[in-house]
Protein backbone atom coordinates (compact mmCIF):
# COMPACT_ATOMS: atom_id res chain seq x y z
CA UNK A 1 0.00 0.00 0.00
CA UNK A 2 1.59 3.56 -0.69
CA UNK A 3 1.88 6.04 1.42
CA UNK A 4 -1.18 8.14 0.55
CA UNK A 5 -3.85 5.56 0.14
CA UNK A 6 -2.26 4.35 4.07
CA UNK A 7 -2.75 7.90 4.66
CA UNK A 8 -6.39 7.73 4.05
CA UNK A 9 -6.89 5.16 6.15
CA UNK A 10 -5.90 6.63 9.13
CA UNK A 11 -7.76 9.52 8.28
CA UNK A 12 -10.81 7.38 7.84
CA UNK A 13 -9.97 5.31 11.18
CA UNK A 14 -9.96 8.98 13.04
CA UNK A 15 -13.14 9.71 11.54
CA UNK A 16 -14.91 7.01 12.56
CA UNK A 17 -13.08 6.52 16.35
CA UNK A 18 -14.30 10.46 17.06
CA UNK A 19 -17.75 10.43 15.34
CA UNK A 20 -18.01 6.98 17.99
CA UNK A 21 -16.55 9.08 21.30
CA UNK A 22 -19.02 11.90 20.29
CA UNK A 23 -22.11 9.80 20.39
CA UNK A 24 -20.57 8.30 23.95
CA UNK A 25 -19.80 11.45 25.20
CA UNK A 26 -23.62 12.46 24.13
CA UNK A 27 -24.81 9.32 26.14
CA UNK A 28 -23.35 10.55 29.41
CA UNK A 29 -24.36 14.17 29.74
CA UNK A 30 -22.40 15.71 33.07
CA UNK A 31 -24.50 16.02 36.23
CA UNK A 32 -23.66 20.00 35.87
CA UNK A 33 -26.20 22.62 35.81
CA UNK A 34 -23.60 24.17 33.15
CA UNK A 35 -25.60 23.89 29.62
CA UNK A 36 -22.95 23.06 27.30
CA UNK A 37 -20.39 21.41 29.31
CA UNK A 38 -18.83 18.08 27.71
CA UNK A 39 -15.90 15.97 28.56
CA UNK A 40 -14.67 16.39 25.15
CA UNK A 41 -13.87 12.94 24.26
CA UNK A 42 -13.27 13.90 20.71
CA UNK A 43 -10.71 15.36 21.61
CA UNK A 44 -8.39 12.65 21.60
CA UNK A 45 -8.70 11.61 18.31
CA UNK A 46 -8.14 15.37 17.17
CA UNK A 47 -4.56 15.34 19.42
CA UNK A 48 -3.68 12.21 18.16
CA UNK A 49 -4.46 12.99 14.66
CA UNK A 50 -2.60 16.34 15.30
CA UNK A 51 0.79 14.62 16.06
CA UNK A 52 0.50 12.21 13.52
CA UNK A 53 -1.21 13.85 10.27
CA UNK A 54 -0.45 17.36 11.03
CA UNK A 55 -2.89 20.11 11.18
CA UNK A 56 -4.40 20.06 7.14
CA UNK A 57 -5.58 16.54 7.85
CA UNK A 58 -7.11 16.74 11.18
CA UNK A 59 -9.09 19.90 9.72
CA UNK A 60 -10.57 17.25 7.59
CA UNK A 61 -11.38 14.71 10.67
CA UNK A 62 -12.70 17.39 12.80
CA UNK A 63 -14.94 19.16 10.44
CA UNK A 64 -16.24 15.69 9.36
CA UNK A 65 -16.38 14.58 12.52
CA UNK A 66 -19.13 17.41 13.57
CA UNK A 67 -21.17 17.57 10.41
CA UNK A 68 -21.30 13.82 11.44
CA UNK A 69 -21.87 13.83 14.64
CA UNK A 70 -24.48 16.90 13.76
CA UNK A 71 -26.88 15.05 11.86
CA UNK A 72 -26.62 11.92 13.98
CA UNK A 73 -27.15 13.20 17.20
CA UNK A 74 -26.83 16.49 18.06
CA UNK A 75 -29.61 18.76 17.21
CA UNK A 76 -28.61 21.47 13.67
CA UNK A 77 -27.82 24.10 15.67
CA UNK A 78 -24.94 21.96 17.43
CA UNK A 79 -22.95 22.25 14.13
CA UNK A 80 -22.90 25.91 14.51
CA UNK A 81 -21.49 25.99 17.83
CA UNK A 82 -19.55 22.76 17.37
CA UNK A 83 -17.83 24.92 14.42
CA UNK A 84 -16.64 27.72 16.51
CA UNK A 85 -15.44 25.51 19.16
CA UNK A 86 -13.48 22.80 17.14
CA UNK A 87 -11.50 25.16 14.81
CA UNK A 88 -10.71 27.65 17.18
CA UNK A 89 -9.68 25.01 19.27
CA UNK A 90 -7.72 23.19 16.49
CA UNK A 91 -5.94 26.76 15.33
CA UNK A 92 -4.81 27.14 18.46
CA UNK A 93 -3.82 23.91 19.76
CA UNK A 94 -1.70 24.05 15.58
CA UNK A 95 0.04 27.34 16.66
CA UNK A 96 1.07 25.67 20.32
CA UNK A 97 2.41 23.15 18.23
CA UNK A 98 4.18 24.85 15.89
CA UNK A 99 5.80 27.55 18.08
CA UNK A 100 6.52 25.48 21.01
CA UNK A 101 7.46 22.08 19.31
CA UNK A 102 9.54 20.33 22.06
CA UNK A 103 8.55 22.95 24.64
CA UNK A 104 5.26 22.18 25.20
CA UNK A 105 3.25 18.46 26.30
CA UNK A 106 0.03 17.03 24.77
CA UNK A 107 -1.41 17.85 28.47
CA UNK A 108 -0.87 21.16 28.06
CA UNK A 109 -2.28 21.41 24.87
CA UNK A 110 -5.36 19.63 25.49
CA UNK A 111 -5.93 22.01 28.36
CA UNK A 112 -5.84 25.16 26.09
CA UNK A 113 -7.27 23.27 23.23
CA UNK A 114 -10.58 22.65 25.96
CA UNK A 115 -10.35 26.25 26.82
CA UNK A 116 -10.43 27.57 23.41
CA UNK A 117 -13.19 25.26 22.21
CA UNK A 118 -15.64 27.02 24.95
CA UNK A 119 -13.99 30.77 23.79
CA UNK A 120 -15.26 29.87 20.61
CA UNK A 121 -18.69 28.57 21.29
CA UNK A 122 -19.48 30.92 23.25
CA UNK A 123 -18.55 33.38 20.91
CA UNK A 124 -20.56 32.15 18.19
CA UNK A 125 -23.33 32.06 21.00
CA UNK A 126 -23.13 35.52 21.94
CA UNK A 127 -23.33 36.79 17.97
CA UNK A 128 -26.37 34.35 17.58
CA UNK A 129 -28.15 35.91 20.11
CA UNK A 130 -26.48 39.15 20.38
CA UNK A 131 -25.36 39.28 23.71
CA UNK A 132 -21.92 40.34 25.48
CA UNK A 133 -23.69 39.32 28.53
CA UNK A 134 -22.10 35.56 28.18
CA UNK A 135 -18.58 36.35 30.16
CA UNK A 136 -19.52 34.64 33.35
CA UNK A 137 -20.88 31.77 31.82
CA UNK A 138 -17.40 31.34 29.72
CA UNK A 139 -15.51 31.74 33.49
CA UNK A 140 -17.78 28.74 34.43
CA UNK A 141 -16.88 26.51 31.14
CA UNK A 142 -13.30 27.57 31.39
CA UNK A 143 -13.08 26.70 34.91
CA UNK A 144 -14.57 23.37 34.08
CA UNK A 145 -12.25 22.89 30.89
CA UNK A 146 -9.32 22.62 32.83
CA UNK A 147 -9.82 18.96 34.91
CA UNK A 148 -11.47 17.52 31.58
CA UNK A 149 -8.65 18.59 29.40
CA UNK A 150 -5.82 17.24 31.74
CA UNK A 151 -7.58 14.04 31.73
CA UNK A 152 -8.24 14.21 27.36
CA UNK A 153 -4.70 15.33 27.42
CA UNK A 154 -3.35 12.46 29.37
CA UNK A 155 -5.44 9.88 27.57
CA UNK A 156 -4.16 11.10 24.57
CA UNK A 157 -0.61 10.57 25.89
CA UNK A 158 -1.18 7.23 26.61
CA UNK A 159 -3.05 6.57 23.40
CA UNK A 160 -0.15 7.83 21.43
CA UNK A 161 2.74 6.00 23.67
CA UNK A 162 0.72 2.82 23.17
CA UNK A 163 -0.05 3.13 19.46
CA UNK A 164 3.91 4.04 19.33
CA UNK A 165 4.90 0.71 20.25
CA UNK A 166 2.65 -0.60 17.20
CA UNK A 167 3.71 -0.60 13.48
CA UNK A 168 0.48 1.87 12.70
CA UNK A 169 2.75 5.01 12.70
CA UNK A 170 5.86 3.61 11.31
CA UNK A 171 4.63 4.08 7.47
CA UNK A 172 3.54 7.94 8.16
CA UNK A 173 7.05 8.85 8.10
CA UNK A 174 6.39 10.48 11.82
CA UNK A 175 9.41 12.80 13.23
CA UNK A 176 10.26 10.68 16.62
CA UNK A 177 8.38 12.79 19.47
CA UNK A 178 7.93 12.38 23.15
CA UNK B 1 4.72 17.17 32.20
CA UNK B 2 6.83 20.05 33.78
CA UNK B 3 7.03 22.28 36.69
CA UNK B 4 6.30 25.38 34.36
CA UNK B 5 3.25 23.06 32.69
CA UNK B 6 1.88 22.54 36.17
CA UNK B 7 2.48 26.14 37.39
CA UNK B 8 0.78 27.21 33.56
CA UNK B 9 -2.40 25.15 34.59
CA UNK B 10 -2.36 26.64 38.21
CA UNK B 11 -2.60 29.53 37.24
CA UNK B 12 -5.32 29.38 34.84
CA UNK B 13 -7.74 27.79 37.22
CA UNK B 14 -6.60 30.97 39.52
CA UNK B 15 -7.76 33.08 36.49
CA UNK B 16 -11.00 31.76 36.04
CA UNK B 17 -11.97 31.43 40.13
CA UNK B 18 -10.66 35.04 40.61
CA UNK B 19 -13.14 35.83 37.33
CA UNK B 20 -15.77 34.61 38.63
CA UNK B 21 -15.66 35.45 42.22
CA UNK B 22 -14.70 39.19 40.68
CA UNK B 23 -18.12 38.99 38.97
CA UNK B 24 -20.33 37.97 41.73
CA UNK B 25 -18.28 40.51 43.77
CA UNK B 26 -18.61 43.24 41.62
CA UNK B 27 -22.01 43.27 40.74
CA UNK B 28 -23.19 42.63 43.83
CA UNK B 29 -25.77 45.49 45.44
CA UNK B 30 -28.54 46.00 47.53
CA UNK B 31 -30.46 47.33 44.46
CA UNK B 32 -33.65 45.65 44.03
CA UNK B 33 -32.77 42.92 40.88
CA UNK B 34 -35.36 42.71 38.11
CA UNK B 35 -34.88 39.97 34.97
CA UNK B 36 -34.50 41.17 31.32
CA UNK B 37 -35.72 38.90 28.25
CA UNK B 38 -33.82 40.06 25.55
CA UNK B 39 -34.32 38.61 21.69
CA UNK B 40 -31.68 39.36 19.39
CA UNK B 41 -30.51 41.83 21.21
CA UNK B 42 -33.68 43.65 21.65
CA UNK B 43 -35.20 44.04 24.86
CA UNK B 44 -38.45 42.17 25.30
CA UNK B 45 -39.47 42.09 28.60
CA UNK B 46 -38.39 43.16 32.50
CA UNK B 47 -39.87 41.70 35.40
CA UNK B 48 -38.99 42.57 38.82
CA UNK B 49 -36.76 39.19 40.28
CA UNK B 50 -39.09 39.96 43.63
CA UNK B 51 -42.33 39.13 42.54
CA UNK B 52 -43.45 36.29 41.61
CA UNK B 53 -44.65 35.65 37.73
CA UNK B 54 -44.85 33.07 34.83
CA UNK B 55 -44.60 34.21 31.02
CA UNK B 56 -44.55 32.48 28.10
CA UNK B 57 -42.81 34.28 25.30
CA UNK B 58 -43.67 32.71 21.46
CA UNK B 59 -42.33 33.78 18.23
CA UNK B 60 -42.34 32.19 14.87
CA UNK B 61 -39.36 29.69 16.11
CA UNK B 62 -40.88 28.34 18.90
CA UNK B 63 -41.74 29.47 22.32
CA UNK B 64 -40.27 29.50 26.08
CA UNK B 65 -42.03 30.06 29.33
CA UNK B 66 -39.94 31.89 32.17
CA UNK B 67 -41.08 32.02 35.76
CA UNK B 68 -40.05 33.70 38.58
CA UNK B 69 -40.58 32.42 41.76
CA UNK B 70 -38.76 33.28 45.11
CA UNK B 71 -36.14 35.65 44.16
CA UNK B 72 -35.05 33.31 40.75
CA UNK B 73 -35.51 32.88 37.55
CA UNK B 74 -35.87 29.74 35.97
CA UNK B 75 -36.83 28.34 32.25
CA UNK B 76 -39.48 25.81 32.77
CA UNK B 77 -40.62 24.88 28.98
CA UNK B 78 -39.67 25.38 25.61
CA UNK B 79 -39.69 23.35 22.23
CA UNK B 80 -36.48 24.11 21.53
CA UNK B 81 -35.17 20.93 20.30
CA UNK B 82 -32.04 20.97 22.84
CA UNK B 83 -34.05 21.89 26.69
CA UNK B 84 -30.71 23.38 27.20
CA UNK B 85 -32.24 26.68 28.72
CA UNK B 86 -34.44 24.53 30.87
CA UNK B 87 -31.24 22.35 32.08
CA UNK B 88 -29.78 25.64 32.77
CA UNK B 89 -29.93 26.14 37.08
CA UNK B 90 -32.20 29.07 38.01
CA UNK B 91 -30.68 32.63 37.78
CA UNK B 92 -30.95 34.66 41.06
CA UNK B 93 -27.57 37.32 40.82
CA UNK B 94 -27.03 39.88 38.61
CA UNK B 95 -25.02 38.67 35.82
CA UNK B 96 -26.36 35.38 35.43
CA UNK B 97 -27.93 34.25 32.13
CA UNK B 98 -29.79 31.59 30.74
CA UNK B 99 -29.72 30.98 26.96
CA UNK B 100 -31.70 29.76 24.33
CA UNK B 101 -29.95 29.62 21.43
CA UNK B 102 -31.98 27.94 18.64
CA UNK B 103 -35.08 30.68 19.85
CA UNK B 104 -32.37 33.62 20.25
CA UNK B 105 -33.39 34.31 23.69
CA UNK B 106 -31.72 35.89 26.59
CA UNK B 107 -32.92 35.92 30.03
CA UNK B 108 -30.24 37.92 32.23
CA UNK B 109 -30.67 39.08 36.07
CA UNK B 110 -29.69 42.94 36.45
CA UNK B 111 -29.49 45.31 39.14
CA UNK B 112 -32.48 47.64 39.48
CA UNK B 113 -36.04 48.34 38.47
CA UNK B 114 -37.10 48.11 34.70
Amino acid sequence: MNSKAYRLVILSLYVAMALILSYIESLIPLPLPIPGAKIGLPNIITLVSLLTLGWPLTLLVVIARIFLAGFLFGGGFSIVYSLGGGLLSLLVMSLLLHFFKDKISIILISVFGAITHNLGQVIVAAIVVQTTSLLLYFLFLMLLAIPTGLFIGITARELMRLLGKTTIFAKLNLPQKK
Amino acid sequence: MKKNEIMIIIGLLAVSLIGIAAFYLIKASDEPLSVRVTRQGEIVAVFPLSKDHTETFTDAAGSNTLEISGGTAKMVEADCPDHICVKTYPISSPGETIVCLPHKLVVEVITGES
